[in-house]
């Protein structure tokens, strides 16, 4: 180990150019700079979580020289808010482009992450979707914080053999669901029809929007929280029965065990959204032409509803220096029909698009091959969403959610599970007032 | 400290000689005794060694496994889809899997090769000179242990935001130096390592302070030096948080962020469980190496390099 | 610190001190110093103003412009303090380390000893395949435990279920915290097994030697003179190993999607993480950081006054 001076010093300079070079060769992305706005080609950053979307940015910069979007891949949507709500803090670090799930606009058009579009996109683009879709990005007022990018209608998944055997009909009401979880939990015991996740606050905001619950709620210039709503702890309550019964499931969804579950037969249903063929295809490959989708078991058989998990939009960032190019972009991409296409084709979502997606979505997914209807049946689904308003502080309410769900599922109480609710309750409304948001009582 | 008792009865024998107090014969005795393998010593070693591969054993086992098998086939039996899924990850967005192994090596290499000379220069400085709030600075360097990277995480993004270097190497690059511990360990060991003597006799000669620090102290400190880089080399190969929140663009991420990535988005994906795994496998292979590569150095005496000189 | 008494105190020995001598120490630590107030200091004092600061909306708080940061006082402290998810994230961190710190020093003890009384075969092995762990980060070790602990995949359950035998699984009730300490002693023994294997070394063999003279057996000399040697590196990792385990944050992290029995607010640098990244509140974050280091300065400092008489005055 006698290395001279010399060489150390050498092989210190190395590394220091080896540094200097990786460094110049990276660092330059991100807040570019490229002084005037409409002069000369513009670059546009975009952060998503998509899959494949760079696939369907590289048709829209074979076709835009001057407006070139680079896709930085995020871990998904919460990291992904967390890094944007950093940079905004700090004042630069922002890309030009944000996918942003539509629970997250309040919190995020209230630390003035979002730039407000309705001048700079047309008129015309509010007509491509639902008008709850529309809300969720509008906010109810009169500025345009978002263009809609997906939808996640929520229906009922289920191992169509399975309930040949047992013969157990497809539920079309949740007393009918019940029933069911007792057959599929007494024919094998290791079996469930369903999990009561503590981990997937967006899953059962979805169940609670289907009867009737809306988180928050704007009166005037006031917010309000309805978490203990009557809809909210009725859903509570018949899942806490369950649990406490033993019939349903109470570890979270998303662990290897979960997935080992649904491909080894112990997880017989999945109360899931439009996007769930891709999450079953991965996960339970054994079962291909097994499942089925029906529409959600109904609270009142006679009014259908569902309601929604998941679905994002596209923003463009208060920080970016283009705006009017980036509203472009993301106009295009949610509603070009060759852009929706390739959404559907390459990054497998389900477009918010109405016109566009009719198109697009013809044949079932691969997955459910053995079920030609399934996109008229998710479609149907799709017009029974119901309202539903997300507030400033979800993030708070949310991850009440799981730690209080978490106690709930835990003790397998159901009187733990409307408890917990009532505990969600408080938080959420106790951190808008404390963050000095207008409340009202 | 009662494990030291039970695992070690094969000690009672000497035990008894000692008893009989052999006057002469004793240290031959002794050293028999010392180096007689003892069964026991060798089990209780092994438990602790199959203990610690178990779960390496798994990802070994797991990475050979295709997404089919992965939750299908027993646990501990091999398959034979280790090349697909080394192939799959390589394809998985152009490579990117190895560019994020070449910046965890440009972090990890290049920041605990400055942060060691750092460290060393600092521990020397500690350890060889006498100076007015010599005990002050190094309390409060050593206080820089006490502050979770959680907590610095935001703050220092701030900072690095007001220079415009987040989202580069540098923002990973430049906090990763400063090392308390590593001042910690290098005052120790130049202390230990490096004799006033052989200082003075250098000053003696004519050298330059820069000049005994590096032709004198560091040969003498080198051991102590390696130990000091393959700290700080797993510190900032583990460290998650800063790369975390500094960067944005997934070219730049280093291989802990990369891979809690695409574990996030196993949870929609689950095919990439098997990348991760296969991923965690091969992340883990070039600090097995390094640790074999510089294993003496684990085991020099710190007192040595007194002794020798 | 007590490092000044570890390490032999450095004595100037020259006669004449000149200006070039007395500047050289500060030129030598200029670097880590500068570097210690860009990238810790200035952080550390940010993170200490923000603990006195708040975020206040106005109205429905959509426009832009309608946060403002004002002084909070000592609001923020109070609110940790009189939070019991924190106190009793502290409760659970306090039980943790009784369980880590203790298991992972007497292990790490335990196979230095071993290794260095040449008695065991397999030595250079075990050496390696024990320090292993310390190449594995902590995100990654989470998650292949994760893996072995969860009774759906694990080959342990499959195991438990052939025998017949019902084993509760490690992630329903207060058994997670023997799951989470698992995995920080599996991290951590390697590393200070090695520490105080190294220390072994540095025990000159004639204080063996003349023991062995005495006919001391080798459980006498591991108990009457490795081990007194040794203390005070084996002080130092405890000291270290406490600070980490006030600082648990990685292993029931990544854990949590997999347990009811994890909460978002587990450990006390959960909840901070919680309250920073999770719901955007960096100013009571800061605050309870500011708490934890407060805490882990006075316990670490504490202990080694508790110890330092008795461990340090042999060595002298």
């Amino acid at each position: 180990m006698r290395l001279t001076t010399g060489t150390r010093i050498a092989a210190l300079a190395a590394a220091t150019a080896l540094l200097a070079s990786a460094c110049s060769g990276g660092g330059d992305d991100a807040g570019s700079d490229d002084g005037g706005s409409a002069a000369g080609p513009v670059e546009l950053t975009f952060w998503t979580w998509t899959p494949n979307m760079e696939k369907v940015v590289d048709l829209w910069n074979a076709e835009h020289p001057d407006i070139t979007v680079t896709v930085n891949k995020q871990d998904g949507g919460d990291p992904a808010i967390t890094k944007l709500l950093t940079a905004i803090k700090a004042g630069s670090g922002a890309p030009d482009i944000m996918q942003a799930e539509y629970q997250k606009i309040p919190q995020l058009v209230s630390s003035d992450a979002l730039a407000d579009l309705s001048g700079t996109i047309g008129d015309d683009v509010a007509g491509h979707f639902a008008d709850g879709v529309w809300d969720a990005v509008t906010l109810g007022s009169d500025a345009v914080y978002a263009v809609p990018q997906d939808s996640g209608p929520m229906q009922f998944y289920y191992r169509a053999d399975v309930f040949e055997k047992l013969g157990i009909d497809v539920p079309t009401t949740w007393d009918e669901y019940a029933d069911a979880a007792r057959t599929v939990h007494e024919a094998d015991p290791k079996a469930y029809l369903g999990t009561f996740s503590a981990n997937d606050a967006g899953w059962f905001s979805g169940l609670t929007q289907q009867a009737g619950a809306s988180w928050y709620g704007i009166d005037g210039d006031a917010w309000s929280v309805d978490i203990d709503s009557d809809a909210t702890t009725k859903v509570a309550e018949y899942w806490g029965d369950l649990v406490e019964e033993g019939v349903i499931d109470n570890k979270p969804m998303y662990t290897p065990e979960w997935n080992a579950g649904l491909n080894d037969g112990t997880q017989v249903g999945w109360l899931s959204a439009i996007w769930a063929p891709g999450v079953l295809e991965g996960n339970a490959a054994d079962t291909a032409g097994k499942w089925k989708m029906a529409p959600m078991p109904q609270w009142d058989a006679d009014a259908p509803a569902t309601g929604a998990w998941g679905g994002s939009a596209t923003a463009v960032t208060s920080q970016s220096e283009h705006p009017e190019q980036a509203a472009e972009f993301i106009t295009w991409l949610n509603t070009d029909p060759e852009a929706v296409q390739a959404l559907v084709d390459d990054a497998g979502i389900y477009p918010a698009d109405v016109p566009a997606s009719t198109e697009a979505l013809s044949d079932p997914p691969e997955f459910f091959s053995n079920q030609p209807d399934f996109y008229e049946v998710a479609a149907q689904t799709a017009q029974t969403v119901q309202p539903f308003t997300y507030g400033p502080n979800i993030n708070v309410a949310y991850s009440a959610y799981n730690d209080e769900f978490a106690k709930a599922t835990k003790a397998k109480k159901a009187d733990a599970f409307v408890d917990a609710v009532g505990a969600m309750q408080q938080i959420t409304l106790d951190d808008l007032k404390n963050q000095g948001f207008n409340v009202s009582e | 400290m009662t494990t030291l008792t039970s695992p070690l009865p094969a000690d009672a024998p000497p035990a008894r000689d000692a008893a009989r107090r052999p006057a002469r014969g004793g240290r031959r005795a002794w050293r028999g005794a010392g180096e007689r393998p003892s069964a026991v010593a060798t089990a209780v070693l092994l438990v602790g060694a199959l203990y610690c591969l178990l779960p390496v054993v798994w990802v070994v086992v797991a990475s050979t496994k295709s997404g089919a098998e992965l939750f299908s086939t027993f646990t501990f039996a091999p398959s034979t889809h280790l090349a697909d899924n080394v192939a799959d990850l390589s394809g998985y967005r152009g490579g990117l899997f190895w560019r994020w192994m070449l910046n965890t090596a440009l972090y990890a290499g290049v920041g605990a090769v400055l942060s060691t000379l750092v460290s060393a220069m600092a521990g020397y400085g500690l350890a060889k000179y006498t100076f007015a709030g010599k005990n002050a600075v190094f309390n409060v360097l050593l206080a820089g242990v006490l502050v979770p990277a959680v907590v610095l995480a935001i703050p220092q993004y701030l900072l690095l935001a007001e220079l415009d270097l987040t989202n580069t190497y540098w923002s990973v690059l430049l906090p990763s130096i400063i090392s308390p511990y590593g001042i910690y360990l290098a005052r120790i060991y130049a202390a230990a390592a490096v004799p006033d003597e052989v200082v003075e006799a250098a000053r003696t000669d004519g050298a330059s302070e820069t000049r005994t620090f590096f032709q004198v102290a560091v040969p003498m400190l080198v051991p102590g030096l390696v130990t000091v880089f393959l700290f700080q080399f797993v510190a900032i190969w583990n460290n998650f948080m800063l790369p975390y929140i500094m960067l944005g663009d997934d070219k730049l991420f280093p291989i802990t962020v990369g891979l809690s990535g695409l574990l996030n988005q196993g949870a929609s994906q689950p095919a990439m469980y098997t990348l991760v795994i296969t991923g965690a496998l091969l992340s883990i292979l070039p600090l097995v190496a390094l640790f074999f590569a510089l294993q003496r150095f684990w085991q020099v005496d710190l007192a040595a390099g007194a002794v020798k000189s | 610190m007590t490092t000044t008494t570890a390490a032999p105190p450095a004595r100037a020995t020259g006669p004449s001190t000149s200006g070039r001598r007395r500047l050289a120490p500060w030129g030598f630590l200029a670097p880590a110093i500068v570097l210690f107030v860009l990238f810790l200091a200035l952080p550390i004092a940010y993170a200490v103003y923000l603990s006195f600061r708040t975020e206040k909306v106005s109205g429905l708080g959509l426009g832009s412009g309608s946060r403002t940061e004002v002084w909070a006082g000592l609001s923020n402290y109070a609110a940790a303090l009189g939070d019991p998810e924190f106190l009793a994230s502290v409760g659970r961190v306090a039980l943790y380390g009784l369980i880590v710190v203790p298991t992972m020093l007497g292990l790490a003890l335990l196979f230095a000893l071993l290794l260095d009384s040449r008695r065991a075969r397999t030595r250079t092995f075990s050496r390696t395949a024990i320090f292993l762990p310390y190449a594995v980060p902590a995100v990654i070790s989470s998650l292949l435990w994760g893996f072995l602990y969860l009774p759906g995949v694990s080959p342990f359950y499959d195991l438990f279920e052939r025998f017949g035998w019902d084993v509760p699984s490690l992630f329903e009730g207060d058994l997670v915290m023997f799951a989470v300490a698992n995995i920080a002693v599996w991290g951590g023994t390697g590393f200070n097994m090695i520490v105080i294997y190294t220390a072994l070394k540095a025990v000159p063999s004639e204080l063996y030697e003349a023991a062995e003279l005495d006919g001391a057996s080798q459980v006498a000399v591991a108990w009457r003179i490795k081990i007194p040697i040794v203390t005070p590196s084996i002080i130092m990792t405890a000291v270290f190993s406490m600070i980490a385990t006030l600082q648990v944050f990685a292993e029931p992290t990544t854990l949590r999607p997999l347990s009811n029995a994890i909460s978002t607010t587990w450990t006390p640098l959960m909840k901070v993480y919680r309250d920073a990244f999770t719901r955007g509140d960096l100013y009571s974050a800061a605050a309870t950081s500011v708490i934890i280091a407060a805490a882990t300065f006075v316990l670490s400092f504490g202990f080694l006054r508790l110890v330092q008489g008795r461990a340090f005055g042999q060595e002298k």
